[in-house]
């Protein structure tokens, strides 16, 4: 087998295969099928300062190639998080990618200052998709200066690298990317759901609105890492819409280093482990010797 | 529990819009306990989520599901013939325990028999069952329970006791009073809330098996859930803490 493991912020990770936040619970869920360290890393669900609820149901909807969800960002807290579930990664010494989010920039500020430096930890991740309930509820990754503004406050309390997760709802997302990294980001995660409404016609009804996911998302992401690992050198996490091996490797040649698998492990709950497995294939079948080889091979194409 | 193929030995009605499908699995199951669901798919059909299913009965290697077509994906499944690939994800979920000492009463509504069904074959004519359903057309879904004698309830009066199956029930809960009575009931929200209504005076134990919108089916997405008396977390996973439940931890 191929050597597909990579290094990110000084770390050496097994591959560059990740769950996308909130597509592999808590970690512990899906031990019965894989041993969740046949990961790269395993990314949290996302964490709040404070326990958070989420939202009534429905939260799930789907479409014909994607589904829809609006599970409101439901989680234990940052503090609870690391109390019960991090011994289990330790023992397993799977590295993390701490993702969160806040309400407010008081609430990232607090969240990010939480997490202390661990040798298990590689990066923390930032949700900029949240409502910003301090500016009329618009989103934190809709506007450059906001995004500027909050990153940097929250550099500005951890050491720990930081990914901007951006939302594609943006008018021209490289300006956002570019906007993440003046102000500190040590790299970025492409792309979050797109906002999207289900409808039910025979009820005249929108039973649903909420992120959009799933194979329908790919090209936009594709995109959105092409332009943006073009306009700024930090590392890229490639996520939509990836169902399969030669998916990812798209992302890879698009630009990015590392990818994150969400939607398609609900259609197959081993769509990770093949997916490794096939990067690997690619990599032997065509005398690759490593997946920065290939990295932004697209580029000027 | 794990993700296995099986083949569609036979996918047929039994009542109007009711179907009860035989898949024969291409391996063991492992250990099914009554409550327990599957998520099932066709592979390269239109729908790519999976379904969940209640088990209505597995042995030797073929596991039976009896479903009720509701929407795109069990109208894709109600056309699939003899012979077509499917993959089943299970056992999956929290299953009806039973304490030997008390006496067994099981309401079922409707589609809701199929999740119960396993129980009631497990208690062996031990439990008194109520059922209830439209009209006659759908007592054709208790085929193997006729053997233990269930109460009926049609809410036209074509078959059995005219009402719901809540009113037939209340008529029996007299001679039920000073027993060590446990409930066990699968069926629509209105009916497992006015069992509510109708038992808090009396305090009886009581499970109920919900039916959710699911995602993954394993506890991945937190898109199946039920609001719980839990104030620290009130959402918890139909798939993972469910789908049976405390009737009075759950916020119906």
């Amino acid at each position: 087998m191929g050597n597909i493991s990579i290094k990110l912020f000084g770390k050496t990770l097994r591959n560059p295969v990740f769950n996308a936040s909130g597509t592999l619970g808590y970690g512990v869920e899906i031990e019965p099928l894989w041993s969740v360290e046949t990961m790269g890393a395993y990314v949290t669900k996302g964490l709040s300062i404070r326990p958070h609820h989420g939202n009534p149901t429905p939260r799930v909807w789907e479409e014909r190639h994607g589904m829809i969800n609006s599970i409101g960002l439901q989680n234990v807290g940052v503090d609870r998080f690391f109390d019960t579930y991090l011994p289990f990664f330790r023992k397993k010494r799977l590295p993390i990618i701490v993702n969160f989010f806040g309400f407010t920039e008081d609430e990232y500020v607090a969240c990010a200052e939480k997490i202390k430096p661990d040798r298990l930890i590689v990066a923390l991740e930032m949700n900029l998709s949240c409502p910003n309930i301090k500016a009329g509820g618009i989103s934190f990754g809709k506007e450059p200066s906001m995004v500027f503004k909050i990153v940097k406050k929250v550099k500005g309390v951890t050491k720990i690298p930081l990914f901007a997760k951006l939302t594609p709802e943006v008018k021209n997302i490289v300006d956002i990317a570019k906007a993440a990294c003046d102000a500190g980001a040590d790299g970025l995660t492409l792309i979050n759901t797109m906002p999207a409404a289900a409808f039910d016609a025979k009820k005249k009804s929108i039973p649903l609105k909420g992120g959009l996911s799933g194979p329908v998302l790919k090209p936009i992401s594709l995109r959105a890492v092409h332009e943006c690992s073009k306009a700024v050198s930090v590392p890229i996490i490639g996520v939509g819409g990836i169902m399969d091996a030669m998916d990812a490797v798209s992302f890879f040649m698009a630009g990015a280093r590392a990818v994150q698998i969400g939607t398609a492990t609900f259609i197959d709950p081993y769509a990770i482990p093949k997916i490794i497995k096939g990067i690997s294939d690619y990599l032997d079948a065509n005398g690759i010797k490593k997946i920065d080889d290939i990295v932004r091979t697209a580029h000027g194409k | 529990m794990d993700d296995i193929e099986g083949k569609i030995l036979s996918n047929s009605s039994i009542a109007p819009g009711y179907h009860l499908l035989r898949i024969r699995l291409s391996r063991s199951m492992g250990t099914v306990r009554p409550g327990q669901f599957i998520m099932v798919k066709i592979p390269d059909g239109e729908v790519f989520l999976r379904r969940p299913f209640s088990i209505y009965d597995y042995q030797q290697g073929i596991l039976t599901v009896m479903y009720k077509i509701v929407g795109k994906g069990t109208e894709q499944l109600s056309k699939a013939s003899k012979g077509t690939s499917v993959l089943t994800l299970g056992p999956l979920g929290r299953w009806f325990t039973v304490d030997r000492r008390n006496i067994p009463v099981v309401i079922a509504g409707g589609i809701g028999f199929a999740g119960i069904y396993s129980l009631i074959k497990k208690l062996q004519g031990k439990a008194s069952i109520f059922f209830g359903c439209s009209s006659k057309e759908e007592i054709p879904l208790l085929r193997d329970a006729v053997r233990f004698d269930p109460l009926i309830a049609t809410l036209d009066g074509s078959y059995g006791f005219k009402g719901n199956v809540v009113q037939l029930f209340k008529n029996h809960l007299k001679g039920l009073k000073g027993k060590n009575v446990e409930i066990f009931t699968c069926g629509p929200v209105n009916m497992v809330k006015s069992i509510k209504g109708l038992i808090v005076p009396h305090k009886i134990p009581c499970q109920v098996l919900l039916e959710e919108r699911m995602a993954c089916g394993m506890g991945l997405c937190f898109g199946c859930v039920m609001k719980t008396t839990d104030a620290e977390e009130p959402y918890k996973r139909v798939c993972k803490e469910g789908p049976v439940f405390n009737l009075w931890e759950i916020s119906l």
